[in-house]
């Protein structure tokens, strides 16, 4: 096991000497970074903060009084009265040997060339090359930290002999690109895959002039279950790890800080933009949130999500059998003239919870106030099971991301931390370095399952049963327990109790709840356990959802019955979302909101649909949304933050750029369409400070302050539990597909990741698919209350054994080809007993 | 698949060390004995058996030249070309066996009876060239005596 990453906290501060001046820094901390800490230059490439000390560049070498040789600044630890020399004649020289030995093995013809200094004038961009040469063909010129050091420690010569590694470049993963001709070998990538982010995909392998960096067996990123959360290209100092998107944009104009759009944790990133155009996502060294990590959706899916081709960026109106692209006077006077004089009932609104606060809170205020109707629902809703209710009292409850890292206890309800809510594994997982105790509940195995102390491995939907269990043996101690409690869940009542024995006498608790579980959860057991710990000293609790803004969609009112702040609506005439897909209402007019909840278009009249991409089926109006890069906004995550969503993009109106506006511009325009009052905002910052006048503790401003709320609203009645499985029968999962943004499917949209195929198909355990006599990639039939349903048998060593797993979207567009399993879909929550049989294809 | 045998070799093994995880290379060495050298499917299972991911393994397996991760012939002769066997002939025994056999440093025989590898001192300096042939030394040697020992192999 490599070192612990030395860390010092609540430390006291010792004086040091630091090139013959006084300086002052925390106790246990490296010279290294006692240096960072007074503003004094140690070069290094190997070292990372996050990162357990490797000695292996050597660059960061310094003389120390009473020390022999040259101690290395980045492994050796400050200790009181200690002089540093950080900088002398010999150590120059020696960092400039040794650079000259790196560069004797990495492409730096450039470095040497005599016309060096004309190609930086003449040449403005780097040059698109297969293979890097030197720094004018390398995709990482001007944000090289190798580059950047030669500059600084002013080496422009190599008296060794030149040697190219000659490798090919990796171009077959998805997402980035790798030329190990480039690397160092400084092994950051590979700590980063194994330290941080528990992966353990990448190593060193050979040794000598032959080590290189890679997975095990010669097989691709993919075979080798890479997570491709991106960590190991942000801090590759050279350009042997690049993003494959944005390879050939070079040296980026600048970077906002924003948040990502696609889950509810609402992560810091960097918006990279170059020209005017979102070039690259890196994630932001925010501790409260992400910490410098990001998951595959947030690193990488972002550029493509906007600048796909199939955009949708102009006004298109139906006539007749053909689409015409209009302006927008046109298109919104034809669609208020569809919304003026209707009756109850003859509206419906659908919203998506991906969208900013201020365009939820206008939209409800659109339907409400110049409508006159509370026909207004939303995909959240799925997030949300138990309903409304429950969650504003969940939401009531301290939620806190980062106090997973500083827990003493942890129990991970169903979550598979690799490719959704990754943050929330690194964080654990930094909780674990420093002796936490790990239980996971969850009938699936998963990335934290194999490192958790405890793996209460319960039957399909049984896991809120489990923790409830837990809950109840935590307070009332072994005696009082109940045995019965996890009758028919799948665990031994020893494994319960030891798991239980473990976390009781910790301090601090954190227990985080994924999607997936509360999904499978239709008794509520999940929350009602969740409730009671609520009474437990230190406990916090971090209940996970996909939808990015569900949060601020419960709070302002974007669902029918509730009115912003969880004030209740009246409950006078109002279609939803359920009644449209019943058949129980046929509403004349249908507004989708960046929603695509269909696969073929409903019953109406009038079909509107707002978004940034077409819907998956025909529209009579469609008008143009900006995208999350090209309006600013906030949003909530699931903590309560209100967190700001940067524009980059600033397109001008034009035949390319198309004529985008933001969700809550294009509410405002039609009210004036309408010729309705009140929703005249100039920008997005009014709305927010309505919001914040109207919404009691929502604040005006970007403030970024977890808010518990006050819970106003009844818990609904709650429907009866799961049922254990009868034994010939397989469970049927069908659990919330996360690649979700807007109306789209984001596997349809990035290549990348549909190249992963993570929410394809039925899924079974693999032993599962060999009784069935099938293989990966064969036609199943699913029975399943009376229908059967026909698929693609997808082997899964994750899933529980005996039960078939189907990811269900929130988003339809983009996934034409699974429509075949739409009606699973429907078995919202509810655990099924199915019969599978399988046929091999022929 | 472990056989019993052998696990009850690496249990053994295991209460050498107060990690399991230090047991790595003698564990290695061991399943390389039994099956002579340490395929993928190897490699996998020493990671089970130890609880740590394959590529561990792999970086472990690959770093040390006497972990195999290549099939080995019947025979592993391995020529020591430092300079105390090269002054006294060393060399020309290398070449010689990479004639008779048509193999060169780390190829093996098409009938999977040799494999050549060069190695650094075999500390058996006073009687050099050596050869070690499946662990045992054969010193002193020059063509006549190769002839010979390959002789008696085949």
């Amino acid at each position: 096991m490599s070192p612990k990453p030395i860390r010092a906290k609540n430390a006291r501060t010792i004086a040091i000497q630091l090139d013959h001046r006084a300086a002052s820094c925390p106790e246990g901390v490296t010279v290294l970074r006692a240096a960072e800490l007074n503003g004094v230059f140690i070069p290094s490439l190997c070292s990372h903060k996050d990162l357990s000390p490797f000695g292996g560049c050597r660059l960061c070498m310094v003389e120390i009084d009473g020390m022999r040789g040259y101690p290395l600044a980045c492994s050796t630890v400050v200790q009181d009265g200690m002089s540093v020399l950080t900088e002398t004649t010999a150590i120059r020289e020696m960092r400039r040997d040794i650079l000259e030995l790196m560069l004797s093995e990495h492409p730096s013809s450039c470095l040497i060339c005599t016309e060096q200094a004309e190609c930086r004038e003449n040449q403005y961009t780097i040059r698109k090359s297969g293979v890097s040469t030197g720094c004018r063909t390398c995709p990482k010129d001007g944000q090289c930290e190798l580059q950047s050091l030669v500059e600084k420690l002013g080496v422009s010569e190599i008296r060794h002999p030149v040697y190219y590694r000659g490798y090919e470049a990796e171009h077959d993963d998805p997402f980035f690109d790798r030329d190990y001709n480039l690397c160092i070998l400084c092994g950051r990538c590979v700590r980063m895959c194994q330290e941080v982010r528990g992966a353990s995909v990448l190593a060193f392998m050979n040794r000598g002039p032959k080590t290189q960096i890679g997975p095990a067996f010669g097989r691709s990123h993919v075979e080798a279950g890479c997570e491709f959360c991106g960590a190991c290209v942000s801090v590759c100092p050279t350009g042997a790890l690049v993003d494959k998107a944005s390879k050939w944009d070079g040296k980026p104009d600048g970077a906002e800080i924003s948040t990502c759009p696609f889950c509810a944790l609402g992560c810091q990133v960097e918006l990279h933009h170059k020209n005017g155009r979102l070039s690259k996502v890196h994630p932001h060294l925010d501790h409260e949130i992400n910490d410098g990590q990001l998951c595959v959706r947030g690193r990488f899916c972002l550029p493509e999500t906007t600048h796909h081709h199939e955009r949708a960026r102009k006004p298109v109106l139906k006539r007749g059998r053909y689409f015409r692209e209009v302006d927008w006077p046109e298109a919104l006077e034809d669609v208020a003239s569809r919304l003026r004089g209707l009756e109850a009932g003859d509206f419906l609104m659908l919203i998506s919870p991906d969208l900013t606060n201020e365009s939820l809170y206008t939209a409800q205020k659109f339907v409400r106030s110049v409508l006159r109707t509370n026909s207004i629902d939303s995909t959240a809703r799925w997030a949300l099971p138990g309903g409304t209710g429950v969650w504003s009292r969940l939401f009531s409850l301290p939620i806190s991301i980062e106090a997973l890292a500083h827990a003493d206890a942890i129990i991970a309800v169903g979550l598979d931390s690799r490719f959704y809510f990754s943050v929330a594994g690194v964080q654990i997982r930094r909780a674990l370095r420093e002796g936490a105790v790990l239980v996971t509940i969850d009938s699936r195995d998963s990335n934290l399952a194999r490192v958790a102390d405890h793996w209460l491995r319960s039957a399909p939907g049984m896991e809120g049963r489990v923790l409830r269990a837990m809950v109840e043996r935590l307070f009332s101690g072994d005696a009082g327990a109940a045995p019965h409690a996890a009758a028919g869940c799948g665990i031994e009542e020893v494994s319960l109790a030891k798991a239980v024995r473990s976390i009781a006498s910790c301090r601090s608790l954190a227990v985080v709840v994924s999607p997936s579980a509360f999904a499978v959860d239709p008794g509520g057991e999940l929350a009602e356990a969740l409730f009671r710990l609520e009474g437990r000293e230190q406990t916090t609790f971090l209940p996970l959802m996909h939808g990015t803004n569900t949060r601020g969609a419960l709070e302002l009112g974007a669902l029918g019955e509730l009115l912003p702040g969880f004030e209740k609506a009246d409950d006078a005439a109002r279609v939803s979302l359920a009644d449209v897909l019943e058949g129980r209402a046929r509403p004349k007019v249908l507004y989708l909101v960046g929603e695509a909840p269909f696969f073929e278009r409903p019953p109406c009249e009038y079909v509107i649909a707002q978004d940034i991409y077409l819907p998956p089926f025909e529209v009579d109006a469609f008008l143009p949304a900006a995208s999350f890069v090209e309006a600013e906004g906030t949003l909530t995550n699931v903590e309560g933050r209100v967190q700001r969503s940067a524009a980059v993009e600033h397109l001008p109106d034009g035949a390319r750029t198309g004529r985008v506006r933001p969700d809550w511009m294009i509410f405002s325009m039609l009210a004036e369409t309408l010729s309705a009052d009140g929703l005249h905002f100039a920008n997005a910052g009014e709305v927010l400070c309505e919001i914040s006048r109207r919404v009691a503790g929502f604040p005006a401003s970007g403030d970024r302050r977890p808010r518990r709320t006050s819970p106003t609203v009844d818990i609904l009645p709650r429907g009866a539990g799961a049922h254990p499985p009868a034994d010939s029968a397989r469970r049927l999962i069908a659990e919330p597909g996360g690649f979700r943004h807007r109306g789209i499917d984001l596997s349809h949209v990035v290549e990348g990741l549909s190249e992963l195929r993570l929410e394809e198909g039925l899924r079974l355990h693999p032993d599962d698919l060999e009784e069935l006599g099938v293989k990966d990639g064969d036609r199943i039939v699913v029975h399943v209350d009376g229908m059967n349903v026909t698929g693609t048998a997808r082997a899964d060593a994750d899933c529980a054994p005996r039960s078939v797993t189907v990811h269900r979207p929130h988003a339809y567009g983009g996934l034409a080809h699974r429509q075949g399993l739409q009606c699973l879909y429907r078995f919202d929550g509810r655990l099924l007993n199915v019969t599978v049989s399988g046929h091999r294809n022929s | 698949m472990i056989s019993d045998a052998t696990r009850a070799r690496i249990n053994e093994l295991f209460e050498r060390y107060p990690d399991r995880r230090s047991a790595m290379i003698p564990l290695l060495l061991l399943l390389q004995e039994e099956r002579g050298w340490l395929s993928p499917e190897t490699m996998r299972e020493a990671g089970e058996v130890l609880d740590l991911p394959p590529v561990r393994i792999y970086e472990v397996a690959t770093f040390y030249t006497m972990l195999r991760t290549r099939p080995c012939g019947k025979y592993l002769l391995q020529v020591c070309r430092n300079l105390s066997c090269s002054l006294v002939g060393g060399e020309g025994v290398l070449r010689h066996i990479e004639k008779r056999l048509g193999i060169h440093d780390g190829q093996t025989t098409p009938d999977g009876c040799f494999t050549l590898m060069t190695v650094e001192c075999l500390g058996s300096c006073g009687t050099g060239p050596v050869v070690q042939v499946n662990g045992d030394y054969h010193e002193n040697l020059d063509v006549a005596k190769l002839d010979k020992l390959l002789d008696s192999l085949t």
